[in-house]
């Protein structure tokens, strides 16, 4: 490797790998082609700009070659507020030193972002694009454990769980790292841009081609390499039993990175997959007091981590509850989680109603799709229960943080 | 010779009062009609003439010209001939003149001089009493006029007895069907018997509870699961759970029934459940496309009106709706004529969660995120925004074990009328009678919430469950079921169960971030 170069604007990525990024989007419709064999993708990701040139090229070789040797600096100094940083920088995010690990990242975000961000434990959670209402409560609940104690969540900015992660980690008020399938300017959706805004002011979003780069099929299966590359642990809440969702998973194995999984309803496809990495191995996951014990095993934490982090569990937070809402909120984590169900079950529906939108006003439960209700925070949680007050000691209606020193 | 002759015009479910003029004058023999009339009142000559010389009256041949006034306003229909022909038979001298400024003639004439009904006879009627007149018309509608109280009907079944009646002779009988007292026992047959009943639905008890609610508040109610889950199945019990109309009520409804031409001769029981298709046009949901037609909102008055499939309507049909649902009535513009119509009904609407109908269901729900998202966003805008309650259905897989006691549609309706009762008490010094028409005024003053009820609203907008027109249909909605358990101010249970049933907006963006 040469000496770096950081020549180049306000970006300090050197010439070289900005070639490299130039060079993948030029490439981005062959390596499309390639996006239906992950394994052979990743291996061509693996091999240096010569090798990649004449193996994915084609037609355009000749072309692209010369273009290759004539790359100018002036392709990024038109753009000097641009941030990248390579490999070569000695702020370049350690994790990412594997044979496929990309060579230079275009970074949005607060300033210094990735650097920041980078010294604490990184967590990725990923999932289905499908997430139930229990996965994405899931997910949320426990990115917001995680952001509180300290941890960066990385997480795409797909559908599903990967919005619940980002969602969770900035209502705690922490960081969420995104990694993008495309160019940062364009790859974001329309209806994920307040979040996307979101993300990159609270914490930073980041990829590997340049930021007019559309978002394609390949770009996802290679930013999912940088997603488990970048983290010390790989969560998956909600995954089927397909190649496509397991992917995390299955790159963190070949990296020997540690997967953990949160389990599911062993009768519902959305968690077959996750059932599936817990047999061969996977860590389980029931609360972010189990991630952190996972990262303080594998030595996430530097020299100076927190002690034990603070978390409040769901037996603490129903302390307190009359009976009857108990049961209710009980039968709802048994399953019977809509007003029907627990009619059957044998109340008035009046009653059931009443139980349930108490339950809902405490923050014990929310109102998911179609009706069903999902117990939230049941992973214990941060974020301040609201307290319905007993009529005898009367306090204000607002939130009672109930955390546990 | 100058002769005046009264009777009514319809336009659109309103009357306008005409004046008919028949001046017949020597010159050449002609008959010309005046003041802006269609083409079936200038048809009427032909009818006119045929009908005075089969009645063994004599056609003056002389020059006839007949205005109807007020000039400025279109006459439309063939209901003016019974008042044409009366005009010019007195205006030739064949009839004395005092008693027909005192009776409205309606009808129709046949070419050998019988008389036949035209539509919007109780409109007439109505419109009759109130003009303090005597009224002719034919026998076939006499009983639709006898609804109305404090007016005189005379049933003309031909020309000759109008001649008859106008000059002080007696009319005919009134016909059997339009007998009163045949009337009154028919009313009083329990409504509802024919109708589905409430106690065939098995399970879905919280959705039956909101339909409950809904009915006894008129509130808005949305039902959303799905393919199966018997969300038209309730939706078509929920006439049979509303109380019977009262005598203003009936009388609007039955008008309006009337002036479409269906023939009716008792009141509306019933209150009207319309259910219009889906490809509806926002004209034909609120009227007036050419002629001043009215439209399903306005049949649905006083009654229900259901939209099955509420995302398949087209947005600007859903968003017509808005003023009906805020006004209670619908003011149509169009080139030729402008129009008010009371529009007052109960929305009930159903639709699946998203488009393949199975969302929450993880095993059978084919959408992705973004198709749900696409789904509700077309609902949410304009409708989701007045509509106060929301029951959620479920497909149940297993048998109801423990089969609770069903509510039958009499048990219901009968709580149901007596929490309207109970409304109509509180406002009776206001200009609405069920909680759901009540405003921001009107909810401060009438609605009192004991100390944990104030405390649960409180928190609930803390939490951010709702918004301030939230807060607003949650208190109405509360109104209603602390008026179904008879208590005077309503309480935390009260105030559980409207939020556990509110419309939940914030979920939609939930995870659309």
């Amino acid at each position: 490797m040469s000496p770096p170069t950081h020549a180049i604007a306000a970006g300090r990525a050197c010439k070289r790998c900005l070639r490299r990024s130039w060079l993948l989007a030029e490439l981005s419709g062959p390596l499309e082609y390639y996006a239906r064999d992950r394994a052979r993708l990743l291996e061509l990701l693996a091999l240096e700009d010569g090798e990649l040139l004449a193996a994915a090229a084609g037609r355009r070789k000749s072309e692209l070659h010369a273009g290759y040797r004539r790359f100018a600096s002036h392709h990024s100094s038109q753009r000097e507020h641009e941030q990248t940083i390579c490999r070569h920088d000695p702020d370049y995010p350690s994790a990412l030193s594997g044979r496929a690990a990309p060579h230079m990242l275009h970074l949005s975000g607060a300033a210094g972002g990735l650097a920041t961000l980078a010294a604490r434990p990184l967590v990725t959670i990923a999932g289905s694009r499908r997430a139930s209402d229990y996965g994405w409560e899931m997910a949320r609940s426990l990115a917001r454990g995680l952001a509180a104690s300290g941890v960066t969540v990385v997480a795409a900015l797909s559908d599903g769980i990967a919005i619940a992660a980002h969602s969770g980690a900035l209502e705690a008020g922490g960081a969420s790292l995104a990694v993008m399938t495309g160019g940062l300017d364009v790859s974001c959706p329309a209806r994920r841009r307040t979040l996307y805004e979101r993300v990159k002011r609270q914490g930073c979003a980041v990829s590997e081609l340049p930021r007019d780069v559309h978002g394609r099929r390949w770009g996802q299966l290679a930013s999912e390499r940088i997603l488990v590359e970048l983290a010390a642990l790989t969560v998956l809440v909600e995954a089927e039993d397909t190649a496509g969702q397991l992917a995390p998973a299955r790159i963190a194995r070949t990296l020997g990175r540690p997967v953990a999984a949160i389990p599911g309803r062993v009768t519902s496809p959305l968690s077959r997959g996750t059932h599936a990495l817990l047999i061969e191995g996977a860590s389980l996951v029931r609360c972010p007091q189990d991630v952190l014990d996972l990262l303080h095993q594998i030595r996430a934490f530097g020299p100076n981590a927190p002690a034990t982090p603070m978390l409040g569990g769901e037996a603490q937070r129903a302390v307190g509850l009359p009976p009857r809402l108990k049961a209710t909120l009980e039968r709802v984590g048994a399953g019977c989680d809509t007003p029907d169900r627990l009619t059957r079950a044998g109340e008035e529906a009046s009653q059931v109603l009443l139980a349930l939108s108490e339950l809902e006003l405490m923050g014990l439960l929310v109102r998911g799709e179609g009706g069903r209700y999902v117990p939230r925070d049941a992973l214990g949680g941060f974020a301040s229960p609201r307290t319905l007050t007993a009529p005898s000691a009367r306090r204000p209606a607002s939130e009672t943080p109930r955390t546990q020193a | 010779m100058l002769a005046r002759a009264h009777t009514f015009t319809i336009e659109g479910i309103h009357t306008r009062h005409v004046t008919v003029e028949v001046d017949v004058r020597p010159g050449l023999p002609g008959f010309a009609i005046v003041g802006l009339a269609d083409a079936a009142v200038r048809e009427a000559r032909e009818r006119i003439q045929a009908a005075i010389l089969n009645s063994g009256y004599e056609f003056p041949a002389r020059r006839i010209t007949a205005n109807l006034a007020p000039g400025d306003v279109r006459k439309a229909g063939p209901g003016f001939d019974l008042a044409l022909a009366c005009a010019v038979l007195a205006a030739s001298g064949q009839l004395p003149q005092d008693r027909l400024e005192r009776v409205v003639l309606f009808g129709e004439l046949a070419l050998d001089g019988a008389v036949r009904p035209s539509r919007g006879t109780l409109a007439v009627a109505q419109a009759a009493q109130r003009a303090n007149m005597e009224l002719a018309l034919a026998g076939a509608r006499a009983g639709e006029a006898a609804l109305i109280d404090d007016l005189q009907v005379s049933v003309v079944g031909h020309l000759r007895s109008a001649a008859r009646v106008l000059s002080g002779g007696r009319a005919d009988p009134l016909p059997k069907h339009a007998d009163p007292a045949r009337r009154e026992r028919s009313r009083a047959a329990s409504p509802g018997t024919a109708t589905p009943n409430l106690n065939e639905v098995s399970g879905q008890h919280h959705a039956v509870r909101a339909l409950v609610i809904a009915a006894a508040g008129a509130h808005n109610l949305l039902l959303s699961g799905p393919p199966g889950t018997g969300k038209t199945m309730l939706a078509q019990r929920a006439p049979s759970i509303l109380p019977p109309l009262n005598k203003a009520e009936a009388i609007e409804v039955t008008r309006i029934h009337s002036l479409l031409g269906s023939a009716v001769d008792t009141l509306a029981v019933q209150r009207p459940f319309r259910a219009p298709h889906h490809s509806i046009t926002a004209a034909g949901l609120l009227g007036g496309a050419s002629s001043a037609r009215v439209g399903e909102v306005v049949l649905a008055h006083n009654g229900v009106l259901f939209l099955d499939e509420l995302s398949e309507f087209t947005r600007p049909t859903l968003e017509a709706l808005r003023q009906p649902l805020e006004d209670g009535r619908v003011a149509i513009a169009r080139a030729r004529h402008s129009a008010v119509y009371p529009a007052r009904f109960m929305l009930l609407a159903a639709t699946n969660p998203c488009p393949c109908g199975y969302a929450g269901d993880d095993e059978r729900c084919s959408c992705s995120e973004a198709d749900i998202a696409r789904h509700r966003r077309r609902l949410s805008g304009p409708l989701l925004d007045r509509i106060d309650l929301l029951a959620e259905l479920q497909l149940e897989r297993t048998l109801d074990l423990r089969p609770v006691p069903l509510l039958s549609s009499e048990q219901a309706r009968e709580r149901v009328s007596l929490a309207r009762a109970r409304q109509a008490r509180r406002l009776a010094h206001e200009q609405v009678a069920v909680n759901a028409h009540m405003d921001a005024r009107m909810l401060g003053e009438y609605v009192r919430l004991d100390e944990r009820g104030a405390q649960m609203l409180r928190a609930s907008s803390c939490a951010g469950l709702l918004s301030a027109r939230g807060e607003h249909r949650v208190l109405s909605v509360a109104r209603t079921v602390a008026d179904l358990n008879d208590r005077a101010r309503v309480c935390a249970s009260d105030i559980g169960e409207a939020l556990a049933l509110r419309p939940d907006v914030s979920r939609g963006r939930r995870r659309a971030a």
